[in-house]
């Protein structure tokens, strides 16, 4: 059956551009050059006889001399004193956490291999987004310190600590100011040691700034309740959702658990039970939260006040001047806010900018519509933001006019990550001492006299607090691996306190936390964390002074007001750049550009036409006095005249991986009333040269096929099944293969498209479990990327209403500002009658009783003829030994960071295809459990690694053969449909519609 | 040389003590039963006590010179109390060994007691008299029961025995020779007659042969099947190590340690019923008894060599009983290696399938030395799944068992039945 909709990968498909057309013919990138070496230049050699004979010698002479080493002798080496919890080959887990999320730590002999969400957590609990998942290889990263440094050069902690104090004294003396310089922190500990520190210096003073802030929001609500926080959202209770440019599933806050809350709404679960939120996003560059937004329209970043004022003119009746006079999003608006009131007590409006007047205005709109208490929680609120620009601007002008003695930084990077490199360079040559607590010599640590390197957090102790009352403990799942100290450790030491970490952490909980808990020590080590908030905050009802306020937000947008304005924001991958020598995220492909190792310039495709910009184009983008080069995207759905730059790239000074990886956007934000701004008015102009990113989902094309099933709600309440493909064509189907029992086990999943987002944790879980090399933006661009998992993204364009079927219609958008997406998860179908089997020469990959496609790489001598045979593109062929070969040095070519590998799966080398397992090591281990205690397994006793990253529950995985199970419920849904059914390979994967709620007007 | 005189003087060392014990042990066994002594003695005090040495508690040897009888007894009956009643003497002695207290012996009668002082007596009297013994002796003789001592005597015997049939040897030659030197002309003649005969058939056959075109080829042909039998075999044995039986770093022995002294696998391999690895035990398990335990009396009560290199490994003193901080771990060489991408898991075969250990690695109780008694080839793993029987009372398997039935009734259900011959089962 033929889908209403027609979708596209890209524009290149929808363009046929002759470079796409062309690589779409192979499966592989580079053709073998089979016909070169077999034309007659080839075979008419001199001597071809003797150089046979040469070849042959030297052939058979090689592989003699290489076969002659003998066998190598291994060794075991067992512990001399075993600890009493480890048994080889088991793994243990610990409960300890991650910004601020309850996670467990998985170790395999000591070594953290991989992490998970604590599902007893409060919070999020079911699912970890993809810097948590890829953490655990920070733990391994050879670019960080072994030793403190004191001017660049290593020194024991004795030097280092006399050095300081005598710094700290001198200052005390002084009576200069000792400034902690850090990001939020909301560690019970480390504000304890914080104190403990100030006691002894009562000049010390500490300033918290976040790389992105969210200083408006907390101003704002300070203005508005009296209470300078940033709150928590429980998306969960929430019907109707309007964004205004904040990417809540993503970047903004917390926004894996908002995707956790958001989902339960639209899931398969709770349309079983005809209920679905409904979504509206405004915003100028398509976030990965707008590609899964029900409506969608695009704006100006100027133009975010407007829509906010004429929302709120709408659910008011008030007639605040400024409103917005977009056209689109005027008709929007209107049906917007009928929504709205109607769904008063479970609505909700947030907004993304960094501005006072927009988030007072916004909390004016949740007051009408109810939304504190139940949606918004003023009472148990995050703590995850509590940065101030205004206290690092006014450390600056402290520093700069030599006030400050002693300076140290936490978590800290503003030499990178502050607008104003210069100033902050500046202030530092004025500061008589300064320090890092970097764990590498990063942009600001080579600027600082001293790096007292902190651990990761898998070889510390501590806590966090991401939300009020809420505690999380951090323990240590290894000892330091390298020469560093904890920073409690070092401010307990420089203020004259021998305490081990260990004792002061424990003290400060068992003191200040568990007191009145009725929990123990060993119960918060166990169990992770410790809830004292209540379930729901208290209504709360903002005091605003909307006329003011309106004022101000119609004149700040005065500034941003331009024919082209940029959008600075934060990637879902990158974030703000702390985590940029991490390999596994930088080859994380962008969830809506599917660009992987590099930020660039995304333009509306028409307005790039305008500019002159073709493909693989360069543009500089000037804003606030500073300009930057960056290749260009097309992006379907950016707003015309809006240029969006991602934050984060550009480090220079992070390690191996990260180093000059796109460039660094920081420098265009500005700072205005006191809150550091990411919108502005900029230019972007035409830039010489070309530059070929590394996009990964130009690589195959749909022929368009019907891969992809949507519908709306409407219609899927009148009927479940609609646009679902399954009943209008039934015809006799044959098989040529035999029908084998699968008595036991028949391992299946499903895939609810209306609940994937696209984060991709998923990807990074499972690179991390089943030990997928990262190869690098020169691998990616020849199609080489070895992620057994991606999510492939779809755009479907509408024009005033129409949507573009055609090919040919193309030349005829007016602009590409209407489009809509969906995410679907893309893995290796299990299919029962497996295309790649068939044409395996070696048998390398067969089917098993368990209905799972099993490839045995020492089997396999890499013809790739499963590849092309394989009609959903999901095999993968090693080009490289990518773990032990030079030109891959990203980060796994040493010894150190080799032990992040899975112990339980094989490493593939060269020359080997491999693909989704269906993380077979994790169904034996779950198998063989059950069968030593003696019992049929249960369901949900083995979880896919990609199944437990997702925290939309998304992906369902089990055994198809018992029918109670949720995976056996999930595919009786009227929703599934299976990808590419009609060529008949039957894949073990169901996929569920995507189902669009859209406002019927 | 230098070791056969010190061989020698240790078996005139050890003849004597012998001699003198056999003296001994007559003169002073009338006065207490010295035998029921030897037996309480070892049965209960071995663990923590020698006669001459410190061990977790003192050298007994002068322990009548020190304490006078009636403290001894009751000591030995119940320190403890003796300790808390504030005896001076105990206490100091409590206080010396790191206050570890003596069990209490509160089962023996005084007579008992009275034995075993008698028989550290005895031992101390040995001890003094092999001490003060002359170096030197008669030689032969079989009162040594010692078997290091048995083995030097067999070898002096042997060496002995060498040297002689040498000397006939060099007779017979001597003598064979002159019988040669003799009949020297007679001899040349009969070996010219010889050779002409011979090597004219030879000769004659060889030239038939390459004739023969048919049999040279078809001989040719032969010797081609022949090596390339030889080298199928070969190649399949590449990479075969059965029989593998590298050189350990000690000279841990299998066969006393399950064989004689009949230790359960698991007690040192315990991963084996739970995890994948079976797992080498940590040199912490091994001085779970090898803290007391030192084969001192197959070494002249010296520590056995081999357990000092445990010792040298955790960084124990042995004198001292105290651990160092500097452990070096005991670099074991791996007798069985499966290939990296070859998944095996010892739990699922011996807790799940109940499989012996004595299966796949052999009779081990009995080896001396550890070999590799199975190929570990994949043909030999799919040979043994083919035929197992699969454990049919494990609840895991009650479904399948359940579908088998209806599909194959009365078929046994083996492992290749249900997936154990998929390559995903050991391959990911």
């Amino acid at each position: 059956m033929d889908s209403n909709k027609k979708y596209w990968k890209g524009l290149e498909e929808l363009n046929q551009t002759p470079a796409f057309t062309e690589s779409s013919k192979g499966e592989f990138a580079e053709p073998i050059p089979v016909e070169d070496v077999l034309n007659e230049a080839g075979l008419s050699t001199r001597a071809p006889r003797r150089d046979f004979l040469k070849a042959l010698g030297f052939g058979l002479g090689a592989v003699t001399l290489a076969a002659c080493n003998r066998t190598p002798v291994h060794k075991a080496v067992p512990y001399v004193i075993k600890p009493e919890e480890i048994t080889p080959g088991i793994p243990n887990y610990y409960a300890s956490s991650f910004n601020g999320q309850s996670v467990l730590v998985r170790t395999r002999e000591g070594r953290p291999i991989s992490i998970e969400a604590n599902p007893n957590a409060v919070g999020l609990n079911q699912g970890t987004d993809a810097p948590t998942v890829a953490s655990v290889l920070d733990l391994y990263d050879m670019s960080k310190l072994q030793n403190p440094q004191i001017g660049g050069k290593d020194v024991e902690w004795s030097k280092l600590d006399a050095t300081v104090i005598a710094a700290l004294d001198k200052a005390a003396a002084a009576g200069k100011q000792i400034v902690l310089v850090s990001n939020t922190v909301n560690s019970p500990s480390t504000l304890a040691a914080v104190a403990r520190f100030a006691a002894k210096y009562p000049t010390v003073s500490h300033v918290q700034v976040d790389a992105v802030s969210y200083s408006g929001l907390v101003e704002a609500n300070k203005n508005t309740f009296g209470k300078a926080v940033v709150p928590s959202y429980n998306f969960a209770n929430a019907q109707v959702v309007v964004s205004v440019a904040a990417d809540f599933l993503g970047t903004w806050l917390s926004g894996e658990e908002h995707t956790q809350d958001y989902i339960k709404n639209r899931d398969y679960k709770s349309l079983k039970n005809g209920k679905m939120s409904r979504h509206i996003q405004f915003e100028s560059g398509l976030s990965m939260t707008g590609s899964n937004a029900d409506v969608r329209i695009a704006i100006k970043p100027s133009e975010e006040g407007a829509v906010l004022i004429s929302l709120y003119n709408e659910i008011t009746g008030q007639s605040l001047s400024g409103g917005t006079t977009n056209a689109k999003a005027q008709t929007a608006i209107k049906l917007v806010a009928k929504e709205l009131v109607n769904a008063k007590g479970s609505a909700v409006v947030v907004a993304g900018a960094n501005d006072v007047n927009i988030q007072s205005l916004v909390n004016a709109i949740n007051t009408q519509l109810g939304a504190y208490g139940s949606i918004i929680d003023l009472d148990n609120y995050s703590k995850q933001y509590q940065g101030s620009d205004s206290a690092f601007q006014a450390f600056l002008t402290a520093a700069k006019a030599g006030q400050v003695g002693v300076a140290f930084f936490l978590n800290s990077n503003p030499v990178y990550d502050y607008f104003k490199a210069e100033d902050v360079k500046a202030a530092l040559a004025k500061v008589d001492f300064s320090l890092s607590f970097s764990d590498r010599a990063d942009e600001t640590a080579t600027e600082t006299k001293a790096i007292a390197p902190v651990p990761t957090y898998l070889e510390s102790w501590g806590d966090e607090s991401s939300k009020e009352g809420l505690f999380t403990i951090v323990q240590p799942t290894i000892n330091p691996i390298f020469n560093t100290r904890q920073v409690e450790q070092s401010l307990l030491v420089w203020a004259g306190d021998n305490a081990s970490i260990y004792d002061f952490v424990k003290q400060n909980w068992e003191t200040n936390i568990l007191a009145g808990t009725g929990k123990s020590w060993k119960d918060v080590l166990q169990q992770g964390f410790v809830y004292k908030g209540t379930a729901t905050g208290s209504s709360y009802a903002a005091n605003v002074d909307i006329a003011t306020v309106a004022s101000a937000i119609v004149n700040d947008a005065k500034r941003i007001a331009g024919d082209v304005e940029l959008k600075l924001y934060e990637s879902t991958v990158m974030r703000d750049g702390r985590y940029a020598n991490n390999a596994y995220l930088q080859e994380l492909p962008d969830p809506v550009s599917k660009v992987t190792w590099d930020n660039y310039a995304a333009l509306n495709p028409k307005f790039a036409e305008q500019l002159g910009v073709g493909e693989n184009g360069k543009v500089t983008v000037e804003a606030n006095g500073q300009s930057i080069v960056l290749p260009v995207v097309f992006q379907p759905g950016q707003a015309m005249g809006t240029v969006s730059v991602a934050l984060g790239y550009g480090r220079t000074k992070v390690g191996k991986a990260g180093n000059n990886v796109g460039q660094n956007a920081f420098p265009l934000a500005s700072l205005v009333n006191g809150t550091v701004q990411l919108s502005a008015k900029a230019t972007v102009s035409k830039a010489s040269g070309t530059y070929e990113l590394a996009q990964t989902q130009t690589h195959h094309t749909i022929e368009g096929r019907n891969i992809i099933r949507e519908t709306t709600f409407a219609k899927y309440q009148k009927d479940p099944n609609s646009e679902s493909g399954r009943f209008s064509d039934t015809h006799k189907t044959y098989d040529l293969w035999n029908k084998y029992e699968q008595p036991g086990h028949k391992w299946v999943m499903a895939i609810d498209l209306n609940a994937c987002t696209g984060c991709g944790s998923c990807i990074v879980a499972c690179n991390v479990e089943n030990n997928i090399p990262v190869v690098g933006r020169d691998e990616v661009r020849r199609r080489r990327e070895m992620h057994w998992l991606r999510i492939d993204r779809y755009y479907t364009i509408e024009e005033n209403g129409n949507k573009i079927t055609k090919e040919k219609e193309i030349a005829g958008v007016q602009d590409f500002e209407n489009v809509t997406v969906v995410h679907q998860p893309m893995l290796c179908q299990h299919c029962e009658h497996a295309p790649c089997e068939t044409v395996c020469p070696v048998l390398a990959t067969v089917h098993s009783s368990e209905g799972l496609n099993h490839m045995a790489y020492n089997r396999c001598f890499g013809t790739r003829y499963c590849a092309n045979n394989c009609p959903y593109k999901v095999r993968r062929f090693n080009w490289f030994n990518y773990w032990n070969d030079s030109r891959f040095d990203n980060y796994l070519n040493n010894e150190f960071t080799q032990l992040v590998l899975n112990p339980d799966v094989t490493t593939r080398s060269r020359g080997v295809m491999e693909k989704c397992s269906m993380c077979i090591q994790r169904i034996q281990a779950g198998k063989l459990q059950a069968k030593i205690e003696n019992r049929p397994l249960k369901d949900g006793d083995v979880k896919m690694a990609c199944q437990a990253a997702c925290s939309a529950n998304a992906i369902i995985f089990g055994d198809a053969n018992d029918p109670n199970s949720e995976v056996s419920k999930a595919l009786r849904n009227e929703r599934v449909y299976y990808v590419l059914e009609e060529i008949n390979v039957q894949p073990n994967i169901g996929y569920m519609t995507k189902v669009r709620n859209t406002i019927e007007a | 040389m230098r070791n056969i005189s010190s061989v020698l003087g240790r078996l005139a060392k050890s003849i004597s003590v012998s001699l003198v014990l056999l003296f001994a042990v007559t003169l002073t066994s009338h006065a207490q039963d010295v035998k029921e002594g030897a037996a309480l003695f070892k049965a209960n005090c071995t663990a923590c006590h020698k006669i001459d040495k410190k061990l977790t508690g003192p050298a007994l040897a002068g322990m009548s010179e020190r304490h006078s009888e009636e403290w001894l007894i009751t000591w030995i009956r119940n320190s403890k109390a003796m300790v808390d009643a504030g005896d001076p003497t105990a206490v100091a002695l409590f206080d010396e060994y790191n206050k570890l207290l003596m069990p209490a012996f509160t089962q023996f009668s005084d007579d008992q007691i009275k034995n075993i002082i008698a028989y550290v007596k005895d031992e101390e009297a040995k001890l003094a008299q092999a001490a003060a013994a002359p170096a030197g002796g008669a030689a032969g003789g079989g009162a040594s029961s010692d078997a290091n001592t048995f083995m030097l005597v067999g070898m002096a015997a042997l060496l002995l025995l060498a040297i002689g049939v040498i000397v006939v040897l060099n007779r017979v030659t001597r003598t064979l020779e002159k019988v040669i030197a003799n009949n020297q002309a007679a001899i040349e003649a009969a070996q010219a007659r010889n050779e002409e005969h011979e090597g004219g058939d030879k000769v004659k056959f060889a030239q038939k042969f390459l004739k023969n075109k048919k049999l040279v080829g078809f001989t040719a042909l032969l010797l081609v099947a022949l090596l390339a039998v030889l080298g199928w075999q070969g190649m399949w044995n590449i990479g075969v190590h059965q029989g593998y039986k590298p050189v350990q770093p000690i000279k841990f022995s299998h066969q006393i340690h399950a064989g004689v002294n009949q230790i359960e696998c698991q007690y040192c391999h315990g991963g084996a019923f739970k995890s994948k690895n079976a797992s080498i035990p940590s040199a912490n398990v091994c001085m779970n008894c090898h803290n007391t335990i030192t084969a001192a009396d197959h070494y002249n009560g010296e520590t056995s060599p081999e357990i000092l290199k445990l010792y040298r490994a955790v960084d124990f003193d042995p004198d001292t009983r105290t651990y160092g901080d500097n452990p070096r771990p005991i670099e074991w060489v791996r007798i069985h290696n499966l290939p990296d991408f070859a998944y095996f898991n010892h739990s699922q075969h011996v807790v799940v399938a109940g499989v012996e250990c004595q299966t796949c690695h052999g009779p081990i109780e009995t080896m001396e030395e550890v070999y590799q008694y199975s190929p570990l080839t994949m043909k030999w793993c799919v040979d043994c799944h083919k035929e197992t029987e699969v454990n049919a009372d494990n609840k895991y398997y009650d479904q399948l068992i359940e579908a088998h039935e209806k599909l194959k009734k009365g078929e046994k259900m083996t492992a290749a039945m249900i997936g154990g011959l998929e390559c995903g089962k050991c391959h990911y």
